[in-house]
């Protein structure tokens, strides 16, 4: 058993460069892990390899405030959230290993940003009655995201509602709410219409290569098209979206429930940027509408 | 990462070249074609191209193997112990397997002594679908063949295990992988593709199995273009099934899944590969009325143009993940002094189906399982009779963010039988047949995120039927639809079955045991714990004389990737990575 003990010991104090760690290790190395998902304009991206958006920029932010450096953890998308904290938030990825030092610690980001703020989410429990979300702390809103459509102008004169879709091509990224919106409401009757593409920005380039008239998808993700597009002939719908289940959620931040202080530290920092008006800079930065997160905007009231 | 080059590579030569004096001959198509009578060797995935999985060896049999014992064990070695569901090859004194984590080893079939190892260098952040798991190689000529995580086919010098050629087959980035053996028929091998749900579409393809050159592409989605390759040009070779949209709503086709995960197995006599295919994309069969054909389909191909000559639906417009994938094994019986060419599969949908090989056309179906609740029955051409309370709920139930109709559908998605081969003996003419009795809990989960997005899941959760058991090894003759023995195990199966003609059946649980059953009664004739849980496929061959049997031991593969009441059942089983090999003492 002590020889186990002393193991451990000895791998955490190595790598402590590769994995979560609690918030004096974080200070004391100089450098804070941001974990943020990959190729996922206008959240986290590359742009002539330098790590680039909104989700990045935060980090930023956050690093500079504890005066540290950050190093950002990218992440691929697993099928679910529970996934991605999983993989890089609390245990690591079981093909994160190395052949030549087999008691490396996993490359862990010390914060998670983009993860959504539901107590719903964070409180569920599975058949047993165990908490499913119990390794993590989900903490930190610092937007609110929505769903939004964009249409060709030369095609539509405007989305009124969604009903134009049983009679107009829209494209939405593959297996995601939008996708499942516009494939099973109402019947069905959109499901003909409706496209499908690997991202919101290959459903957008559709759009410009008049493959369909209109693209649905995240607020942000659309705003940015429109952005970079540049074309007044894209124009933002107003249309509702009836009978869809979530149409808007919060986004914050997670740590791993062993770095709580860490979580709380962050948590002063981004509700800083928030309050001082620094975060809708950011956003305004990258031509995105921001709207504040619910637990701010019950305070404003 | 382990490189095995310079020195280790001229030791192993040295080794594989000093072993018991054998001399090492090439594998060629008819040693694949005899495999299953030529009982000094095993060189196909299922002991010969039909994957029967039975052996004419009997010297281990009902009276001797009592005193079977194990002669060696093998480690896989490393931190990498995840699910070994490999079954061996062997020729000429050498075993050849996979094991998890895209590994290949080379062992003296003596000694067990190790004498080449390849590991497969795999891209950093590589998010395979389908866990990590390998089920074996294939061999040709001299050269070892398998499929990777980053769904790539490697072939290996048979002696150095050094990388002769290696081909991409489908792109890891957008969802492929590859986990099945590759097969051989006639100098090409032929290999499937697994896939998450990220879009994939399924498909066959042939490579020439000495340069790795193409020669054929099948996409298994109705509406997609098959592909030849002649004299090195890519020349179009018919849409599958005809023409897009006929089965599909949108433009779904596109995306349509249907991933060939599990490879086939190859029919001699109508020369037809018999190819599977899991579900359909998107998940949820709401948002795609219709058929959805190829998927959740037995496709037979043949092997020289990948033109389909002939498919069989068990599950049309799947809506509970009733992957179609399970091998479809050829086997003749006599109907009235009249010689039948039929071939059966024993589906994850919990029915079993026996169908006539020339042509598709269904024979008859039956329940190889206790309960079956999502259909009331098979109707006369072998389509499944619903039970519409029994489909998953509709998205849009769920569009009011509430949590949607929970349906409990027996059997579970993981199936009345999973991936593990099940075998047909030819002396009792019964199918041995590895099967495991669970349900479901599903509904659409509102309360659900991906990648910053509000999401709908499927939640689900596995309930055992049973206190006592899930998996039951059922011996079912093919011509009644009758179940003849049965042995109920406490955990899910999860390993292949071995059939000999010692009257003997031999499969492995994940509680660790090799058990061999009395292959007319079923009673237990025969166990041992290899000390981690089997989730391989046992194997059988004669070497100086003796009768030899061997099985991959490592506990893992699916179930243990989901929660609920099942994993009760299955948390204290240990990890592991071994191979185990048994005979009879020299008398």
């Amino acid at each position: 058993m002590r020889i186990l003990l002393l193991l451990t010991v000895l791998t955490l104090s190595w790598a402590g460069a590769a994995q979560a760690r609690y918030y004096d290790d974080v200070i004391a190395s100089g450098v804070i892990h941001i974990g943020a998902y990959k190729d996922f304009p206008p959240y986290s991206f590359e742009k002539e390899g330098i790590p680039v958006g909104v989700d990045i920029e935060i980090g930023h932010r956050i690093a500079e405030a504890f005066g540290v450096k950050m190093e950002v953890h990218w992440i691929t998308p697993d099928e679910s959230l529970e996934d991605d904290l999983r993989n890089n938030v609390w245990k690591g990825h079981y093909l994160d290993k190395d052949e030549n030092d087999p008691l490396a610690a996993k490359h862990l980001a010390d914060v998670m940003m983009r993860v959504p703020y539901d107590r719903e989410y964070a409180f569920k429990r599975d058949d047993q009655g165990l908490l499913i979300n119990d390794q993590v702390v989900l903490f930190g809103p610092y937007q609110r995201e929505r769903w939004q459509v964009a249409f060709d102008s030369e095609k539509l004169d405007r989305v009124g509602t969604v009903a134009v879709f049983q009679y107009h091509p829209i494209g939405v990224e593959i297996d995601s709410l939008p996708d499942f919106y516009l494939t099973s409401a109402f019947g069905g009757r959109m499901r003909k219409n409706t496209h499908h593409y690997f991202s919101n920005s290959e459903a957008f380039a559709a759009m410009q290569a008049g493959e369909v008239d209109a693209v649905m998808g995240m607020r942000a993700e659309v705003d940015w098209q429109i952005g970079q597009a540049g074309n007044p002939r894209y124009k933002l719908a107003e249309n509702g979206f009836p009978t869809m289940g979530k149409q808007q959620w919060d986004i914050g931040m997670a740590v791993s429930q062993r770095y709580r202080q860490l979580g709380n530290e962050v948590d002063v920092v981004v509700e800083r940027l928030i309050r001082s008006g620094e975060i809708e800079k950011i956003y305004a930065r990258y031509n995105l509408r921001y709207e504040l997160p619910g637990l701010y905007q019950d305070v404003a009231q | 990462m382990k490189k095995f080059s310079g020195s280790f590579a001229v030791s192993a030569l040295v080794a594989a070249m000093s072993l018991s004096g054998v001399s090492q001959a090439n594998v060629t198509d008819k040693d694949i074609l005899q495999d299953q009578s030529t009982v000094e060797d095993v060189v196909s995935n299922g002991l010969g191209p039909r994957g029967q999985r039975y052996s004419p060896l009997d010297k281990i049999n009902t009276n001797t193997v009592k005193d079977m014992r194990p002669v060696w064990s093998f480690s896989f070695g490393g931190e990498k112990q995840r699910g070994q569901e490999s079954q061996p090859m062997v020729k000429d004194g050498v075993m050849y397997v996979t094991a998890s984590y895209s590994r290949v080893f080379a062992v003296d079939t003596k000694t067990g002594d190790e004498l080449w190892e390849y590991n497969a260098r795999l891209p950093d952040g590589i998010m395979p679908c389908c866990d990590v798991i390998n089920r074996g190689v294939a061999l040709y000529d001299d050269l070892v063949i398998f499929g990777t995580l980053d769904a790539k086919l490697v072939a290996l010098d048979a002696k150095t295990g050094k990388v002769k050629w290696k081909k991409t087959v489908a792109d890891y980035k957008e969802g492929y992988s590859i986990t099945a053996a590759p097969m051989i028929v006639n100098g090409k091998v032929i290999t499937g593709v697994s896939g998450g749900e990220f879009g994939i579409v399924g498909k066959a393809e042939a490579y020439d199995a000495k340069t790795g050159k193409i020669l054929w592409s099948r996409p298994t989605v109705e509406g997609h273009m098959g592909y030849i390759w002649k004299d090195g040009k890519k020349i179009e070779n018919g849409i599958s099934g005809g023409k897009p949209g006929q089965t599909w709503p949108g433009d779904l086709w596109k995306s349509g899944g249907a991933a060939t995960w599990l490879g086939g197995t190859y029919d001699p006599d109508t020369n037809s590969v018999f190819i599977g295919t899991g579900n359909p994309a998107p998940w949820n069969s709401h948002m795609r009325p219709g058929d959805n054909l190829f998927s959740s389909s037995r496709l037979a191909i043949d092997p020289d143009t990948g033109k389909i000559k002939w498919h069989f639906q068990t599950t049309p417009h799947d809506g509970w993940d009733y992957d179609g994938v399970n091998e479809l094994i050829a086997f003749d019986y006599k109907d009235g002094g009249k010689t039948v060419k039929a071939a059966a599969t024993a589906d994850r949908n919990g029915f079993m189906y026996v169908l006539n090989r020339t042509n598709g056309d269904f024979i008859r179906g039956f329940p190889f399982i206790d309960e079956i609740n999502w259909a009331k029955g098979l109707d006369k051409n072998g389509r499944p009779i619903y039970n519409d309370e029994m489909r998953p709920g509709n998205p849009s139930a769920s569009e009011d963010g509430k949590k949607g109709s929970s349906v409990h559908a027996v059997p579970a998605f993981l199936g009345g039988k999973n991936w593990m081969p099940m075998a047909y003996s030819q002396d009792t003419g019964l199918f041995y047949v590895p099967s495991n009795e669970w349900g479901m809990d599903i509904w659409n989960e509102p309360t659900a995120y991906k990648k910053g997005a509000a999401y709908l899941g499927a939640g689900f959760t596995i309930k055992p039927l049973s206190e006592d058991h899930i998996g039951v090894l059922r011996a079912m003759d093919p011509k009644t639809g009758k179940e003849v023995w049965r042995y109920q195990n406490f955990s899910p199966l999860w390993g292949g079955v071995l059939a000999t003609a010692g009257n003997l059946v031999f499969i492995g649980t994940p509680e660790g045991y090799l058990k061999g059953f009395d292959a007319k009664t079923g009673e237990v004739k025969y166990q041992f714990n290899t000390g981690s849980g089997i989730v391989g496929s046992p194997i059988t061959w004669e070497q100086d004389g003796e009768q030899f049997i061997s099985v991959v031991s490592g506990w893992g593969g699916a179930v243990p990737l989901w929660g609920g009441e099942v994993a009760k059942r299955i948390k204290h089983l240990n990890q592991g990575g071994s191979i185990w090999t048994f005979k009879l003492p020299k008398s």
